[in-house]
């Protein structure tokens, strides 16, 4: 151990190399990392309860709604239950939804040309009240002959709105009811648009992008030579997919809750290789094998406090049922596991190489 | 006694933040987020990308409408040109339907004269922004502003009827007439309540309202015996003699069991009408405000015009309707002028938002999930704590080294809480992910400093200094990595929809990065620098005792 480098430490480098592959087709192909209700829009429900839940016994008790793209997960531990459900929009909503929005589009077109004093056209305003009412049958509710245009969208969203909140209510009566839940139940929900969603999901892959370039940026400069810096970048991208592929492993979707647990992974996992870089490149204790086995015992312990620290968030998370440090705690688990393969497999042969190679010279 | 500060200064800068960050959450306070007190987060989606200044109006409006008198404390964030987020602390489905519903739609608006709706925000068809009437002009020496507007077909008959003739004519010393004319009042959701203010209140209302407030929309001489009697709101004053009129409380007990009192109404009195059946609400006293006229909502006096007032007409039959009305004041300065020509023209708008609401998202986190969460976060803090501690332990053997990490890590826990409490942000889930990220960070580089200063001491051919800057170098470029991938989000933020949850997590992790760098981890250094100098000073008579042979260099 006390040389951990010096024989054929090249051979070292092909397992992460060879990893990459598998990797990336598991995080991007098959079977991918499944983009969460933040980012494609849906309807979650989140119950805590003292019962015993079953994804079976979920599923039977909302038959009668036929809610679209259903998905259950359950999950027990040993101060309680949980489930999580998540569905797209409903179709009734979905089509009230259209109808309001074209009613506004007559409405707001007029509108639109602030300088003029031109109002609403007679046709568009018995067009968007039809529309109007037309939502409010589809929701099931009284139509009535409105008075103007505007009052008319008015109802109609009103009845939207209280159409969700009953809807979500019967839901959670139905299983309050069928499931036998007490009043200890807990319900948390989350409604998320689809436009909400393709907004969120284009802000997120735009900082994680600028992210990656200051972080390239610092790291060039912080070591002025191109060899070790994309040795240190190629690990960055190695740890990410460890823990994406983590996210893939549990069945963790990408949310607002993992974007911010795969960038603190980079800081993480950046950490080690630089302390390997520096000490590779301006130590002067020993042969550069010695030094990279000597960071390697120093890398391992950084690596190993964080996971120490991990293993018992992981714990108390799960038992807890604290979803959101449960999936950060995981994924920093895989991805720093993935770290130590990328950084003394690969990173540390690569500047042992490169140290070596300039040495010689 | 001083030399030893100073020149252990790493040691009392981190003693002295430490001190500021206590005193800021003992006097400041933390403040929990959602994830910990409950509540409603709203994402709203515009149905176009609009300019700075529309989406800061349209911020506005909303928080008009959800909150006209400021008592829920709501925030409301436009985010970008396109999207606004709204935080409520309500959890109740039928509180977050209504919520909804004003988001969307218009808080009540209502213009009234003599005691009568003559017309609500529903019937203004629309303000006409960017006509040539509409805007402040000086007027000799006074900024006039001029706020015109067009009633639909009912409303403008109606105006017509109830505001025929409602200007006294007197013969102005010039011999032109000059007119008195009756004022309306405009309100924006009235209470559905009963309002008790105790007599003191009331006196010192109608002084405040006799008086005027160019801020509130006030003119000076209004009544406020007017002003109830407009809003139609059933108010009682309340004196040490006052007993309630049944008849009142009982019609107004079969609309609404909301009792809204002043902050000096007596718990006797609060508890009598708990007793008879109301829920009593307190509501505050701003200042300068006259209380009556905040809870009742009203927020404008405006006189009639003679020219609307059909003065010219003998009879109401023959009155010319009015479609457009135009309403005007005069202010001292063009500031005030502009300020009170759109507050005004929020007022009136809030039938209709400039650009509609696209979507809603919403995300409820019920407040009992909430308290459990405060105490098994902390038991989670603390085992984390003891297994690090004894990862540590195992590693290096030197018992004492736990002591200084774990110190640390407590220290940068207090001073990310301390900077939470000063910026008056709240503590949410992902501030405190931001707590974990930048305490990780902080252990790796313990681990590195201790390392580079303890670990090579025994067989380095480098000196201590050196050792220390190349730990110093480890650290820096990996604080600077985290403030690279974190600061993206800063930046962004306020301009990219959906980002707001994480804006808290960036904050944090770059603060303690950089409280890490600069605070404690400087302190950290010198500690082990003692400890290493401590142990080598053992090591060395230790060496003397046994002879052991000088360690192999390479």
């Amino acid at each position: 151990m006390d040389d951990f480098y010096r024989h054929r430490y090249k051979k070292m480098m092909l397992i992460p190399l060879l990893l990459f592959i598998p990797l990336i087709i598991a995080v991007f192909v098959f079977p991918g990392v499944s983009p969460g209700t933040d980012l494609t829009g849906g309807n979650v429900l989140i119950i805590r309860s003292d019962k015993a839940l079953t994804e079976t016994g979920i599923r039977d008790a909302l038959a009668e709604f036929n809610l679209p793209e259903l998905k259950v997960s359950t999950i027990a531990s040993p101060t309680g239950f949980g489930a999580w459900i998540s569905y797209s929009k409903d179709p009734i909503v979905a089509r009230a939804e259209d109808a309001i929005g074209r009613a506004q589009d007559l409405i707001s077109s007029a509108a639109g040309d602030t300088n003029s004093q031109t109002t609403i056209t007679p046709a568009n305003e018995a067009a968007s009240i039809a529309l109007s009412n037309q939502a409010l049958t589809d929701l099931g509710m009284p139509t009535a002959e409105f008075k103007n245009s505007k009052l008319a969208l008015l109802a109609a969203q009103d009845g939207l709105a209280a159409y969700k909140e009953n809807f979500s209510g019967k839901l959670q009566n139905a299983l309050t009811q069928k499931l036998g839940l007490g009043v200890n139940a807990e319900f948390q929900k989350r409604e998320v648009s689809a436009t909400m969603g393709v907004a969120t999901t284009q802000s997120a892959i735009f900082i994680m992008l600028v992210g990656m370039i200051f972080i390239i940026i610092v790291i060039f400069l912080a070591f002025r030579q191109f060899i070790p810096s994309v040795a240190i970048i190629q690990c960055m991208f190695f740890d990410a997919l460890c823990g994406m592929a983590g996210m893939v492993i549990l069945n963790i979707p990408l949310s607002l809750t993992t974007i911010p647990a795969i960038l603190m992974l980079i800081g993480y996992s950046v950490d080690t290789d630089i302390m390997l870089t520096s000490r590779m490149l301006k130590g002067k204790d020993g042969t550069p094998a010695q030094r990279a086995t000597a960071s390697m015992i120093t890398g391992i312990t950084m690596t190993g406090t964080t996971i120490a620290a991990l293993i018992s968030m992981l714990v108390v998370s799960y038992f807890y049922q604290i979803q959101v440090i449960y999936e950060i705690s995981a994924i920093l688990l895989f991805g720093l596991i993935g770290d130590m393969t990328a950084t003394w497999l690969l990173n540390a042969p690569i500047l042992l190489w490169f140290v070596e190679r300039r040495n010689r010279q | 006694m001083t030399n030893i500060f100073i020149k252990n200064w790493q040691i009392t800068l981190l003693v002295v933040i430490l001190i500021l960050s206590i005193s800021a959450i003992a006097f400041s306070g933390l403040k929990l987020g959602l994830d910990f007190k409950g509540g409603t987060l709203y994402q709203i989606e515009l149905q176009k990308q609009v300019g700075t200044d529309e989406i800061s109006r349209i911020a506005n409006i909303i928080s008009r409408r959800i909150d006209p008198s400021g008592l829920m404390d709501a925030t409301v964030t436009p985010v970008g040109g396109q999207f606004i987020a709204v935080q409520v602390s309500e959890t109740d489905p039928a509180k977050l339907e209504q919520i909804e519903s004003r988001i969307r739609q218009q808080g009540k608006f209502e213009a009234t004269l003599n005691g009568e709706t003559i017309f609500t925000g529903d019937e203004i068809s629309r303000v006409l922004r960017g006509g040539s009437g509409y805007g402040v002009g000086k007027v000799g020496n006074v900024y006039e502003w001029r706020l015109p507007f067009v009633l639909n077909e009912t409303a403008s008959n109606s105006f017509t009827q109830k505001a025929f003739h409602q200007c006294s004519v007197t013969l102005g010393s010039n011999g032109k007439p000059a007119y008195d004319c009756a004022k309306t009042i405009f309100f924006l959701d009235k209470p559905e309540a009963l309002v008790v203010v105790s007599q003191e209140q009331y006196d010192a209302d109608t002084a405040l309202l006799l008086e005027g407030s160019g801020l509130e929309g006030i003119p000076a001489g209004t009544s406020l015996e007017e002003v109830i009697s407009d809003s139609q709101v059933p108010v009682v004053i309340y004196d040490q003699n006052t007993i309630f009129d049944t008849n009142l409380l009982q019609t107004t007990l079969k609309k609404t069991t909301l009792a809204i009192v002043s902050p000096d109404i007596s718990e006797k009195v609060k508890n009598d009408l708990n007793a008879l059946g109301f829920n009593v609400s307190v509501a505050a006293l701003k200042q300068n405000i006259p209380w009556v006229w905040g809870v009742l909502n009203a927020k404008q006096v405006i006189s009639l015009t003679a020219d609307v007032t059909n003065e010219d007409v003998a009879d109401v039959s023959q009155a010319k309707p009015f479609g457009t009305l135009s309403i005007s004041g005069n202010r001292a300065t063009f500031e005030i002028a502009k300020s009170d020509l759109e507050d005004l023209t929020i007022l009136l708008e809030s039938g209709s938002l400039p650009t509609p609401v696209k979507s809603i998202s919403k995300e409820t986190i019920s407040p009992s999930l909430g308290e459990a969460f405060i105490g098994n976060i902390l038991l989670m803090g603390i085992i984390a704590l003891i297994t690090v501690s004894l990862v540590i332990l195992i590693r290096y053997r030197v018992p004492k080294l736990v002591i200084p990490i774990v110190i640390i890590g407590m220290s940068e826990i207090v001073i990310m809480l301390g900077f939470l409490a000063l910026v008056q942000r709240p503590l949410d889930l992902a501030a405190f992910a931001g707590i974990i990220a930048a305490i990780g960070t902080g252990l790796d580089s313990e681990v590195v400093i201790t390392d580079e200063i303890l670990g090579k001491s025994k067989h380095s051919t480098e000196s201590v200094m050196h050792r220390t800057k190349a730990a110093l170098f480890i650290i820096m470029t990996s604080a600077f990595t985290i403030i690279a991938v974190m600061g993206p989000i800063i930046l962004f933020s306020r301009n990219l929809p959906g980002l707001d949850k994480l804006f808290g997590f960036a904050v944090v992790t770059i603060f303690g990065s950089l409280a890490g760098i600069i605070i404690t981890r400087p302190a950290f250094t010198k500690i082990i620098q003692k400890i290493v100098n401590a142990n080598d000073k053992k090591m060395h008579e230790h060496h003397h005792a046994e002879e052991l042979p000088p360690q192999e260099q390479n």
